[in-house]
């Protein structure tokens, strides 16, 4: 076969320019760590989400000192949970899995980017070193509301990062004299341990106690207030714990009637 | 079936041996440099600029390590 | 006969009678494929948008079945009729099979197209908003699959007529190397017989029988890279037809020879090899497949670069020699001297640049991690309108303008009016996919009717979203005017009366001809195993990876959205049709051709 000396050359270069690809793509995978999507995760039924442990309640959970896990389900047409919230300098992995057809999950301007197939689990590792917000795309074709298919997804600064939940269970409804109780439950759903002020506001009175929450756990913190020196009628009452409030009315009356349930 | 052995606006027959394609070359070198310079700005640039991206949980194992 | 004529049509009349019709049906489906094309531009960029944003899903369904499949493929079948009937100098062995799978085809995307279409209304329960990928569990009526299906059968069986006349024309002379344009076309059907394994299985095993409610589910990753087993050679299929008339037509029109036989034959033969087994690099992104056979897939796709970087050789320096035996000089003043004025040299040569730009996204998109940048952006579809929307459509549109007179035996209407076509095409391309390209790097996604969020936008470092989304429009615009052109200059040809004085039926000849070539380039057979045996490497453990993952049915999930009550007519044509010609016709047929 009669090659021309210039093909000849052609040819080299246009090998030269291959393995140089295939070099480069290498170096991204070994030398800088860079992981495709794989087969690692077992397969899940898309219809029994609402049985798996990791996506019945879609969210993200701190496993490490600076690490976390964010469980996402993609379905016709959103994303949950949605925001997604994760602290800056820290690295999650995120495990998405789909309720019905194939979508993707695509953080815009971001190398953050799976197809998510019912069935399978997509697994990815995320550094995040900077907070900022980011939206979430899906881009595969879903049906015919894929345009409105978006979400969130928040890196907030670290010392403004919090995995706390509030929960107050209070009366409602109490006789003069007889004694109000307040309960507020907070979680720390965190590792580490949360120092911080339970703080209760009722009638421009303000009450707090701190708390010490241990990773994990839940403290519930009881205020009693005396009725006796609020009076009889309606008192606005707001519980805080950092950024987090609740807030509700305590009636007091002079005698309590029956089966008279009003909310809060 | 007949096959081309003239065309109305050719001057000269130029055969085989006595055909260097130059001018190919010189094109197709430009068109390698130009491969060459934006793959490299493309992954380099574009693909490692648009951070954050997706690494190996075995990074942490090996800083671990 | 008075005639002085040299034409294809004089030859063969009745051969350019069938690639007349099939060159028809190519452009009915290109206009259709075109308007609902500036529909779409318009829509996304938020310029006018006169449908439902879920109507645009249906829009898109046509615009790209019917542009990449039913375009590109009717086109391809005449061009291949042409290329076997001229290089062989003989007529098709039998006019009734030939007009048989023409036939089959135009019943098959009827069919679909119907089945698309009827998704506009409400008036029946059918509809097929799938898109060109069909990914379970989206689900399309039955009729859409089987359109599928029939098409697909039918160009199974040009093949065979293909073959048929090599097997008859190589009894006549069996010591001569097969023709150019006839190996051509014979490793391109290899390599489609191979790959259309792909989405017939997806088809008939399951999606059909799925939407015809026959089995419960169907196993989404697997139906998908069944489907990507076909999907990416399917784009070869598309442009090897443009290799081809880039091969034996541009260096005629250069005015000069094609350079090298034999490393045509090589690229080809390239192409049968390595085309299938890289169908995975579509699914860097996807769960379920290990990183491994993705650097597989991937190492492939690189290699199949090469035939590629190898025509770009072949093919300028061919027409270099057009150029310097019309008195062409420099290293880049013999640009000049080739025939700009010509449209079908303008558009082949336009196409074959926009190719090699093609060839720069192309290589990214081959990139295994560099793919989390761009998967599923715009940038992707910029890519596809490089090249099958450029490289293959301008070259199909620019090569009619010499076609047309061969098989109608009339004179083109306007050779101006088509040079003013295809520059338009590069100018409204080069917007628009420019724009694309920009818009997916800063993560704008494909496929979707509004690419405008209420949480977020889009950031561009330079520019803005809005002059991007303005470029796609404008292109848009100027590609819908050149397709009014083409279409001005195709019914104009057609109105005019029969000529005798056209242009004679003739391709390149070669500086290098097919006596240089090794003989072992046109054994068919070894390249065809070799192919297969590629293919078993890189696809057998990923499936089987996959059933063993999710089982050949796949989870418990509803169909999406459901689009059938009971159509037991169907049933029932599916049944006798769509199976029996698998089995009668099409299995004995490529067996037959393997061999």
């Amino acid at each position: 076969m009669n090659i021309h000396t210039y093909e000849k050359v052609w040819l080299i270069a246009a090998l030269v320019l291959i393995v140089g690809f295939i070099a480069t793509v290498t170096y991204g995978s070994v030398g800088l760590g860079i992981a495709m999507i794989d087969d690692s995760e077992e397969t899940v039924e898309p219809g029994e989400l609402g049985e798996d442990e990791r996506f019945a309640d879609p969210r993200v959970e701190q496993v490490g000192e600076n690490e976390y896990e964010a469980y996402v389900v993609a379905q016709t047409f959103m994303f949950s949970p949605d925001p997604i919230e994760v602290p800056a300098g820290s690295e999650v992995t995120f495990y998405v899995t789909s309720r019905d057809v194939i979508h993707s999950f695509s953080v815009a301007g971001t190398n953050i980017n799976t197809m998510v197939i019912p069935g399978e689990v997509a697994t990815m590792t995320v550094e995040f070193d900077e907070p900022g917000e980011y939206g979430v795309v899906c881009n595969e074709y879903c049906g015919s509301g894929h345009h409105n298919m978006e979400g969130q997804l928040h890196v907030v600064e670290e010392d403004e990062f919090d995995m706390t939940e509030l929960s107050v269970e209070a009366d409602d409804e109490v006789e003069t004299g007889d004694e109000a109780t307040i309960d507020v439950a907070v979680e720390n759903r965190m590792l580490e341990e949360l120092e911080t002020t339970v703080t209760l506001e009722i009638d421009g009175e303000t009450f707090g106690e701190d708390v010490t929450v241990a990773g994990g756990e839940t403290e519930t913190t009881t205020f009693t207030v005396d009725t006796a020196d609020l009076g009889e009628g309606d008192h606005d009452w707001t519980v805080t714990v950092d950024d987090y409030e609740d807030s509700g009315t305590l009636t007091v009356v002079d005698e309590l009637e029956e089966e008279d349930d009003d909310d809060e | 079936m007949s096959r081309l052995t003239e065309e109305p606006a050719q001057r000269q027959e130029i055969d085989h041996d006595e055909y260097d394609p130059i001018g190919t070359l010189a094109l197709i070198g430009l068109y390698f440099l130009i491969l060459a310079f934006l793959w490299v700005f493309m992954y380099f640039v574009e693909f490692l600029g648009n951070e954050p991206t997706v690494v190996g949980g075995f990074v942490t194992v090996v800083g671990v390590l | 006969m008075m005639t002085m004529s040299n034409a294809y049509i004089d030859d063969f009349p009745a051969e350019a009678k069938v690639i007349r019709a099939a060159f028809y049906s190519s452009f009915f489906a290109l206009a259709l494929g075109g308007v609902f094309g500036v529909i779409q531009t318009l829509h996304r960029t938020g310029y006018y948008r006169f449908i439902d944003s879920a109507d645009y899903y249906t829009v898109l369904t046509a615009h790209g079945v019917f542009l990449v499949i039913s375009f590109t493929i009717f086109f391809l079948v005449g061009i291949f009729t042409w290329a076997v009937t001229t290089s062989l100098d003989r007529g098709v062995e039998d006019l009734r099979f030939t007009w048989g799978w023409y036939g089959l085809m135009a019943i098959g995307i009827t069919l679909s197209g119907v089945a698309i279409l009827a998704g506009f209304t409400d008036a029946t329960d059918i509809s097929a908003s799938v898109l060109f990928t069909f990914y379970a569990p989206l689900q399309g009526h039955p009729m859409f699959y089987l359109g599928l299906v029939l098409f697909v059968v039918g160009t199974w069986l040009a093949g065979v007529d293909w073959f048929r006349s090599w097997w008859a024309w190589k009894g006549e002379n069996p010591d001569e190397r097969i023709p150019l344009p006839t190996f051509m076309v014979l490793t391109t059907m290899l390599m489609w017989y191979i790959a259309t394994l792909g989405v017939a299985a997806a088809i008939l095993l399951f999606l059909l029988p799925w939407s015809l409610g026959w089995i419960e589910t169907v196993n989404p990753l697997l139906t998908r890279t069944l489907f990507w087993f076909f999907g990416h050679p399917v784009v070869y299929f598309w442009l090897m037809p443009a290799y081809m008339m880039w091969y034996v037509l541009l260096p005629k029109v250069s005015g000069g020879k094609l350079f090298s036989d034999p490393l045509a034959r090589v690229v080809f033969v390239l192409f049968l090899i390595l085309s299938v087994p890289t169908g995975i690099h579509h699914q860097y992104l996807d769960p379920g497949i290990a990183e491994g056979f993705k650097f597989i897939a991937m190492t492939n796709t690189m290699f199949l670069l090469l035939p590629s970087l190898l025509t770009a050789f072949t093919v300028v320096a061919s027409m270099e020699h057009g150029a310097r035996q019309r008195g062409g000089t420099g290293y880049f003043g013999w640009l000049k001297a080739l025939p700009w004025r010509d449209p079908v040299f303008t558009g082949m040569a336009l196409a074959g640049l926009m190719f090699a730009a093609a060839g720069f996204s192309g290589m990214v998109n081959a990139g295994m991690n560099i793919n989390y940048l761009v998967h599923n952006t715009f940038w992707v579809v910029g890519h596809f309108h490089l090249t099958v929307g450029t490289a293959v459509a301008l070259t199909f549109m620019a090569v009619t303008y010499w076609f047309l007179p061969q098989v109608t035996g009339k004179a083109l209407w306007s050779r101006s009016v088509a040079l003013g076509q295809v520059v338009l095409w590069f100018v409204g391309m080069t917007f628009m996919s420019n724009a694309m390209h920009r818009a997916g790097l800063l993560g704008v996604p494909r496929r979707t009717a509004e690419p405008q969020y209420d949480g977020f936008e889009f950031e561009a470092a330079v520019g803005s979203i809005g002059e991007l989304q303005a470029q796609i429009a404008l292109g848009g615009i100027l590609l819908t005017l050149s397709l009014v052109l083409f279409f001005a200059n195709v019914i104009g040809t057609g109105l005019n009366g029969r000529s005798d004085d056209l242009p004679a039926n003739e391709y390149a000849g070669t500086l290098s001809g097919p006596e240089d070539a090794p003989l072992v380039l046109d054994n068919l057979k070894l390249w065809t195993a070799i192919a297969i045996v590629l293919v078993i490497f890189a696809y057998t453990f990923p499936l089987l990876s996959i059933v063993d993952r999710g089982g050949l049915f796949g989870p418990e999930l509803n169909p999406f959205p459901v689009s059938i009550e009971s159509v037991t007519l169907l049933a029932f044509a599916v049944e006798h049709l769509a199976v029996g010609a698998l089995e009668s016709l099409s299995l004995p047929g490529l067996l037959e051709v393997i061999r």
